[in-house]
This record gives structure tokens, C-alpha cells and sequence, in this order.
């Protein structure tokens, strides 16, 4: 049963003015990701459910991409465990998701066959289903491929492309659309070629992966990874293929966040992919790191108001490449965790100097480790294990998990995992959190566990 | 060089930023190099009954490049050929299918296929007409389930409405797509190179000393010309015939788990691993034995078909599997007589070859790249890409 309860959803803008509120005025007892856009509602009280976008595999269950919702509420009787599973037909390289600035949709995106799902959250929170589907996404955009972050500007969604449809290789764009689906405009990558007006460093790729804003300073940041070639391939022979090799991104862009122009493209070679902005209101400044290099990087912002970026530390021992995936950074930007794939390690860096993170635990969730979602009051983390079709470990080592832990401040704490495998479905990659309190409602915990029932994604 | 000069970039890059030309002009252009081929190349064959027309080249054209033809709509045969990189990819060393599959090969350049007397690296097919179709339904490329279901797909498409009537007289059909394909690729004709200009057209100024040099060595002391042919009035550079460099061989046989592999983690930084260090994140190597899939004659095992040498600049990495960066690693290697095992073809010996006199041969072999190449990928681009929701 499902009550009304009022709206109690702040922004980030609330969030900065509480930080820079008296000691005593304690970080609010909030929940929710705290990579999520700063124009986004926040969830008050403990997230309801984690939406996880997972990737079809074959042998496993009916091969198709699918949102899984699990139920991660203390007290229910269905804690821990999967209540809704949506498949939406096809293998598309499901990767990341994003709300629209109301929360009430979830945009989530097929690397390979540029398909965006757009699925209603807001209906019923415990049972997603699926809106619209934007299979359109090349011819729209005038050949982007590979549509990856879908990030909630007021309005509109910025969506950062990967790849191009005229070879597969890295150079693209950033996509805008409205909240309802419909297409605004195609703002290129800036390029050597063609800066767009941006000041230019060394190179200027014109490769995307995520997109992150900073709204106080009008500024808009994007990292870069590679083209559909890569991404799509086999993991290891992509490595020993020196050609592709080549072809990984080596920037970050700084953009114009109300213009959308590129102002300046830094240095930033290695594969620089996450992109997290502190949260203080006087930190101007966010992390990265970067995949092949295995460093953290700061981007900052100088006396001079220049952006810039520095490589601040290693992830573990960068010549076994550990490949750092996901980061996290805490609500009080003292923490950043770091997910490295090879390893199947986090990382917790102490970031209280940004210019010197230092590494003050580390823990072995698994064979491969891939996502990372942290609670606002940084006390409950989850993580998921698949980080692409064709890179994901093979045989034993290719554990599809996702885990939750409790975080006391100095160690993780296990509370329950879910085998994807064993559950039939798939290989889960980005997650999301969905609330009740977000949209006024409220429901009673379920006292018995019901049968997941596999249901078919149909646009109602 | 392995990349488009940067003159060449440029040009390329200026011409394209101006749009495409008119279909009309652009298809003309093409049936009128089909008629007098550039300088260096002999005539084209033209299937007996099936004339090249400019219906067809459009309609070949217009398939080439559609997404919406593979089975989920990511791959068209310029994804693997694409015009800006000699219609071939420079970016992999094998080529990437549909949902990333692995594709066993190196993509071979599309420029001048007219010429070729049998199709794929293990020359498996016969004509252009069918080879076009198999990678439409080869697994590991576009992944079709049926060539029906791709010209159901083909008859959905209101943009195809009335195309196939119009150039073939009947409506869209398994032949007739195969023959559009066809009759777009053989216009492709890319010579009238410093080379040709030099050689055939005997203008002694359009190429340097050290290509000319590099000639003489290619043709003399080291022997290239025995399977890569001149003719006194043109050259494909191929004697359409099949060898075995070692290359394959050593794929089969001569690797070990410890084998160091280079991997470059930025510009200029890189890392060695072992082999077996691979193992976790890597599907099992496919096997690759060569000319002999198609014959079943273990004399014919690692074999592979002699490329032409045109626009070789352009169609890096090299060999069938795209092991070899550079045109100096590709002389190099026939230098020291490629890899020795029994089935080392007869006409790969060492060579004796200098570095200065490796130089002269790379500077011949880049004096090879067409003079009409920025003509044809601006012809190639004349096309919008086709995707789902045109």
C-alpha cells in the first residue's frame, strides 16, 4: 500500500548551503548517490531500491538486457532481494543510466545499438516500467553512436555519445534532448581540426565518456575513453593490438555549461573516464582517473580561474593495470573510492588535500569489480561486477555480483549479495536508486517475499 | 606512413567540409572512370550482360553504407572499409563484428577490387557479385540470420522504394543486391599515382630519386616484383596467387604463454605483459589456417592471397592479420626472409637489403597512393550513412 507523505526533496543547492551550515547542524540523514546531477532532487531518509541496468548474456536466463530492481529496505521481507526484472529485448551493451531532473524517469542507454530506454520510476518505484524507447539516437544526432551518461541539466538531457557511425572510432558528441525525448541539438567534441573556439593542449581527440556540471562556475566538464571498436571488442586482443591501442582518449574537456562551448581541452592522457565534482562551495574542483594509466587526476581551478589538471596519485601498481573504473566521492569530500576492474579491489583515498589523496583502505570485493553506488551519508556502498560484454573476465573469474555493504568509517561490512548468474540475469553494470519519498508516497514493507516475475519491457 | 598524409588529411578534410557533390555528378564521375580507368590500370572486366549504370552504382553505394543492413543495425560494409582510411581500417589490426565479435582477418582495402580475381584473403569466392553477400550473413560480421531476411528488411525501407525496380528492372532481390554492391565497388579505381605518372607516363619529375631507387630494388635485387607484378602498360602489383610468409604459421605454432606483448597505455608510455597474462579477459584465439580452408590441401596451409600494392600507404597495419605497423616493418620483415617453417613459400629468401635501401623501397611504396583517392572519398561520402529512423 502505497501513502502519500508529502514531498520532501532537496536540491543540491540545499545540500551546499547545509555543509556550509554551523558544525551542529549535522550532514542531513539523507541517502542517495552522490555522483548525481546538482540540479536532481535528493532523496530524504534511506533509499527504497537499487535499479540496476544489466547487461543480457547469452546462456543466461532470456539473454536480454534488463532493469533489475532490488529491494534494499531494512525490515522488508524482501531485503536483499530482486522484486522486479524488466527485459527489454535484444543485447544493446547496457551501460550507465541517468534521471531526468525530476527523478521521475530513468534513461538508460545501450552502448552498441545507440538505444535509450526510458523508464517511469515515479508510478511505482518497486515496479519500473518502460516509457519510450529513443531508437533513433544515430540518424537524430547526425551520427552519434554510443550514447553513454544521460546526465539531468534543468529540462533537458546531456547525453555524452562514445563513437561516430561513419568508422566506430572515438570522435563524437555530446546530445541534447528534452526531458520528453525530443532532440534539441548535437554539440561536437572539440578537435585539433576544429576547436570550436576551445583552447587546445597538446591534443584534441574529440573522444567523450562522462559529463559532470558545476553550475556556480558555469562549467561543464567531459572525459574521454574510446570508439565502438574498442569498446565492443574482445578485451584482450584489443590490448594486443597495437593499432587499437592508439585510440583511447587523452582529455578533458572544460565547456561552457549555459553556452554548451568547449572553452579549453586539457591533458589528460590515459583513458580519463568518471568524472566526480566535490560538493563544498568554495571546492572548485572534481576528480578523475584514468583507466590505462591507473592515476587519479585532479581538475581544477586556479587563482586565476584556469582550469587545470594534475595527476595526484596512483591506484594500486599501474604497470598490472588495474584499471580504475567507477569513483565515488563522499558528500563531505573527504573520501574518494576507487573500483578498479582487474583486481576486483576498492580503494578509499583520503582527499582532505585534493592534491594529495592518500590511500587509507582497500578492500578485494571480487574476481572483477565494475560499479560503484555510495548512500549521501557515506554508510551503505554497493557494488556490481560487469563492466562490458566482451570485457569482462572469462570462466571462473567471471563472477556477476552485486554486493551491499555497510561503511562504519574504517571497514566494510558484507550484508548481502545477489549471484546474477545464478539468478538468471546477466551481467549487472550501472545502478540507481529509487525512493518513495521522492515522489509524496510511502509504502508498507512487504511482509512475505513475492516471485519475481521476469516481465517483458511493452510501452504502455 | 600508415595514416593519410597530412596534405592529404587536409585536402581530404577541405573538400569534405564543402558537402558532398551532386549525386548526378558524383555517379557520372564514377561511370566515366569505369570507362578510362586512371593511369596505370588496365581495363575493367564487366560481367558479360550487366552493364555498370548510374542507377547502380547509386543503389551499390547507398547499401554500402547503411547501418540498418546488418541484423541489429550497427554495421555497414563501410564500417570495416571506411574512405578516409583507404577504405580499409586503420585503427584495428583485425577487423570488430556485429556485438564486437571477433573477426579473424584484416580488413582488405575496397580500392581497385575490380581487379581481383578471386575475393578474401583466402580467395574463397569467386566474383564480387557474391562475395559482397556473405559478410551480410556471417556471424561474426553483420549477422543476418538469412539473405531473405535482409531484403525483407531492404523492401521495408520506404528509401529503397522503387530503387532496385529502377536499376535492375525488378524489385529488390538476393542477385540484384549483390550486383548493386558490385557495380559501386568497381568504380573504385584509385591510380594515376606519382608512380604511375613517373613509369607510365614517363614524366621523370613526378617522383624522387629514392623512389625511383626504391623501384629498382623492388623490381631487381629484391624480387618483390615475382608475386607483386608489373605489366609494361599497368600493375596491380599481384599476381593473384596464393603464399605462405610464416606469418600464419608462426600464429598456429610459435607463440608461448610467455611471450611478452607491448601495451600502450598513453602516447609514448607503455606496458609488457605476458601473453598468458591475457588469458583471463581473452576468448580463445580463433584458428586461422588460410588458403587451405578452402582447399583442404595441406600444401596450402597459411597461405594467403599476394595483395595488391596500391595504395598501400593508406592500408595500414599490414598482412592478413594486421601484425605489421609499418610499410619499413613489412620491407623489413621480407628482409630477413619472413618466418622460416616448411611451408615458407620458395620466393621469400633474405634479402640483403641496407636500411638506406629499405628507405628507397618504403619511398616507392608510398609513391603508390592514388591521385584521384580525395575524388573517391568524396564520391564514398556523397552518401548520407543509413541508421534506423531515416
Amino acid at each position: 500500500m502505497i501513502r502519500s507523505i508529502g514531498k520532501t526533496v532537496f536540491t543540491a543547492a540545499a545540500v551546499a548551503a547545509l555543509l556550509s551550515a554551523p558544525a551542529w547542524l549535522a550532514p542531513p540523514a539523507a541517502a542517495d548517490e552522490t555522483c548525481m546531477s546538482p540540479y536532481m532532487a535528493k532523496i530524504t531518509g534511506q533509499e527504497d531500491f537499487v535499479y540496476v541496468w544489466t547487461l543480457g548474456a547469452n546462456g543466461i536466463g532470456d539473454e536480454s538486457d534488463k532493469l533489475v530492481t532490488i529491494d534494499v529496505r531494512p525490515g522488508s521481507a524482501s531485503y536483499g532481494k530482486v522484486v522486479a526484472s524488466l527485459s527489454v529485448g535484444g543485447q544493446n551493451e547496457a551501460h550507465h543510466s541517468g534521471f531526468t531532473d525530476d527523478r521521475r524517469y530513468l534513461w538508460a542507454a545501450g552502448l552498441d545499438t545507440s538505444k535509450i530506454f526510458i523508464f517511469d520510476v515515479h508510478s511505482d518505484p518497486a515496479k519500473p516500467r518502460l516509457h519510450k524507447t529513443i531508437d533513433d539516437f544515430v540518424s537524430k544526432s547526425g551520427g552519434v553512436v554510443g550514447p553513454h551518461t544521460t546526465y539531468a541539466l534543468p529540462g533537458r538531457m546531456m547525453i555524452t555519445g562514445l563513437s561516430n557511425d561513419k568508422d566506430h572510432g572515438g570522435r563524437t558528441a555530446l546530445v541534447e534532448y528534452t526531458n520528453e525525448g525530443e532532440l534539441v541539438a548535437t554539440h561536437w567534441m572539440p578537435t585539433k581540426d576544429d576547436p570550436r573556439g576551445a583552447e587546445v593542449g597538446k591534443v584534441a581527440d574529440g573522444y567523450g565518456y562522462d559529463i559532470r556540471a558545476l553550475p556556480r562556475r558555469n562549467v561543464m566538464i567531459t572525459s574521454s575513453f574510446t570508439g565502438w571498436s574498442n569498446y565492443m571488442m574482445d578485451f584482450g586482443k584489443m590490448l594486443a593490438d597495437g593499432e587499437a591501442m592508439k585510440r583511447f582518449g587523452q582529455t578533458v574537456a572544460i565547456w561552457d555549461l549555459h553556452t554548451r562551448q568547449p572553452r579549453k581541452v586539457l591533458d589528460v592522457p590515459g583513458a580519463p573516464l568518471e568524472i566526480r565534482f566535490a560538493w563544498g562551495p568554495n571546492h572548485n574542483y572534481a576528480f578523475t582517473t584514468t583507466a590505462l594509466t591507473s592515476k587519479i587526476w585532479l581538475i581544477h581551478e586556479d587563482a586565476k580561474g584556469e582550469w587545470q589538471a594534475e595527476a595526484v596519485a596512483d591506484v594500486g601498481d599501474p604497470s598490472k593495470i588495474p584499471l580504475p573504473v567507477d569513483i565515488s566521492i563522499s558528500y563531505d569530500d573527504t573520501e574518494l573510492w576507487v573500483d578498479s576492474f582487474m583486481d576486483g579491489t576498492v580503494r578509499v583515498y583520503d582527499i582532505t588535500d585534493p592534491f594529495a589523496p592518500k590511500e587509507k583502505y582497500k578492500k578485494v570485493i571480487g574476481k572483477q569489480l565494475n560499479m560503484l553506488s555510495s548512500s549521501w551519508d557515506n554508510k551503505r556502498k554497493y557494488f556490481t561486477s560487469s563492466l562490458l560484454a566482451r570485457w569482462d573476465k572469462r570462466g571462473d573469474d567471471n563472477e556477476q555480483y552485486f554486493k551491499a555493504f555497510d561503511w562504519n568509517g574504517s571497514e566494510l561490512v558484507h550484508k548481502f549479495s545477489i549471484d546474477f548468474t545464478a539468478e538468471k540475469l546477466g551481467r549487472p553494470h550501472q545502478m540507481r536508486f529509487g525512493a518513495y519519498s521522492l515522489y509524496g508516497k510511502r509504502a508498507d514493507l512487504p511482509t512475505k517475499a513475492e516471485p519475481v516475475h521476469h516481465a517483458a519491457a511493452k510501452i504502455e | 606512413m600508415r595514416r593519410l598524409a597530412p596534405a592529404v588529411t587536409a585536402t581530404l578534410f577541405g573538400i569534405l567540409l564543402g558537402g558532398p557533390a551532386l549525386a548526378g555528378d558524383v555517379d557520372q564521375r564514377a561511370l566515366d572512370r569505369v570507362k578510362a580507368p586512371p593511369l596505370g590500370l588496365p581495363p575493367v572486366a564487366i560481367p558479360a550482360g550487366d552493364p555498370v549504370t548510374a542507377e547502380k552504382i547509386a543503389l551499390g553505394r547507398k547499401l554500402f553504407f547503411d547501418r540498418r543492413l546488418s541484423h541489429n543495425g550497427t554495421i555497414s560494409c563501410a564500417m570495416c572499409h571506411v574512405p578516409e582510411q583507404g577504405f580499409t581500417v586503420n585503427e584495428l589490426a583485425t577487423a570488430v563484428g556485429i556485438e564486437g565479435r571477433t573477426v579473424r582477418r584484416n580488413a582488405p582495402t575496397v580500392l581497385n577490387a575490380g581487379y581481383q580475381r578471386s575475393m578474401f584473403h583466402d580467395g574463397r569466392d569467386t566474383s564480387l557479385e557474391t562475395q559482397v553477400l556473405a559478410p551480410l550473413v556471417d556471424r561474426n560480421e553483420m549477422g543476418n540470420p538469412s539473405l531473405g531476411y535482409v531484403i525483407a528488411v531492404i523492401k521495408g525501407l520506404s528509401d529503397y522504394a522503387g530503387r532496385f525496380e529502377k536499376a535492375f528492372g525488378q524489385p529488390a532481390a538476393v542477385a540484384p543486391l549483390g550486383r548493386a554492391i558490385a557495380a559501386w565497388e568497381r568504380t573504385l579505381l584509385a591510380a594515376n599515382s606519382p608512380f604511375d605518372r613517373w613509369h607510365f607516363g614517363g614524366d621523370a619529375s613526378a617522383v624522387s630519386d629514392a623512389v625511383k631507387r626504391g623501384y629498382a630494388l623492388f623490381s631487381g635485387k629484391a624480387g618483390c616484383t615475382v608475386c607483386h607484378t608489373v605489366e609494361d602498360d599497368h600493375a596491380l602489383f599481384t599476381d593473384h596467387q596464393f603464399h605462405a610468409t610464416g606469418i600464419g604459421y608462426r600464429n598456429a605454432y610459435a607463440t608461448s604463454p610467455d611471450d611478452p606483448v607491448r601495451i600502450q597505455v598513453a602516447p609514448g608510455k607503455y606496458i609488457v605483459v605476458k601473453r598468458r597474462d591475457l588469458g583471463p579477459i581473452s576468448e580463445p584465439p580463433p584458428a586461422d589456417v588460410g588458403r587451405y580452408e578452402v582447399t583442404l590441401d595441406p600444401e596450402d596451409r597459411w597461405k594467403y592471397k599476394t595483395p595488391s600494392l596500391r595504395n598501400v600507404a593508406l592500408t595500414a597495419p599490414y598482412m592478413h592479420d594486421g601484425s605489421l605497423a609499418t610499410l619499413r616493418d613489412v620491407v623489413t620483415f621480407y628482409n630477413v626472409g619472413g618466418i622460416p617453417h616448411p611451408g615458407l613459400s620458395p620466393v621469400i629468401r633474405p634479402l640483403g637489403l641496407s636500411h638506406a635501401e629499405i628507405g628507397d623501397i618504403v619511398a616507392f611504396l608510398e609513391s603508390l597512393t592514388a591521385g584521384n583517392i580525395v575524388e573517391l572519398v568524396n564520391d564514398a561520402r556523397s552518401i548520407k550513412v543509413g541508421n534506423v529512423g531515416d
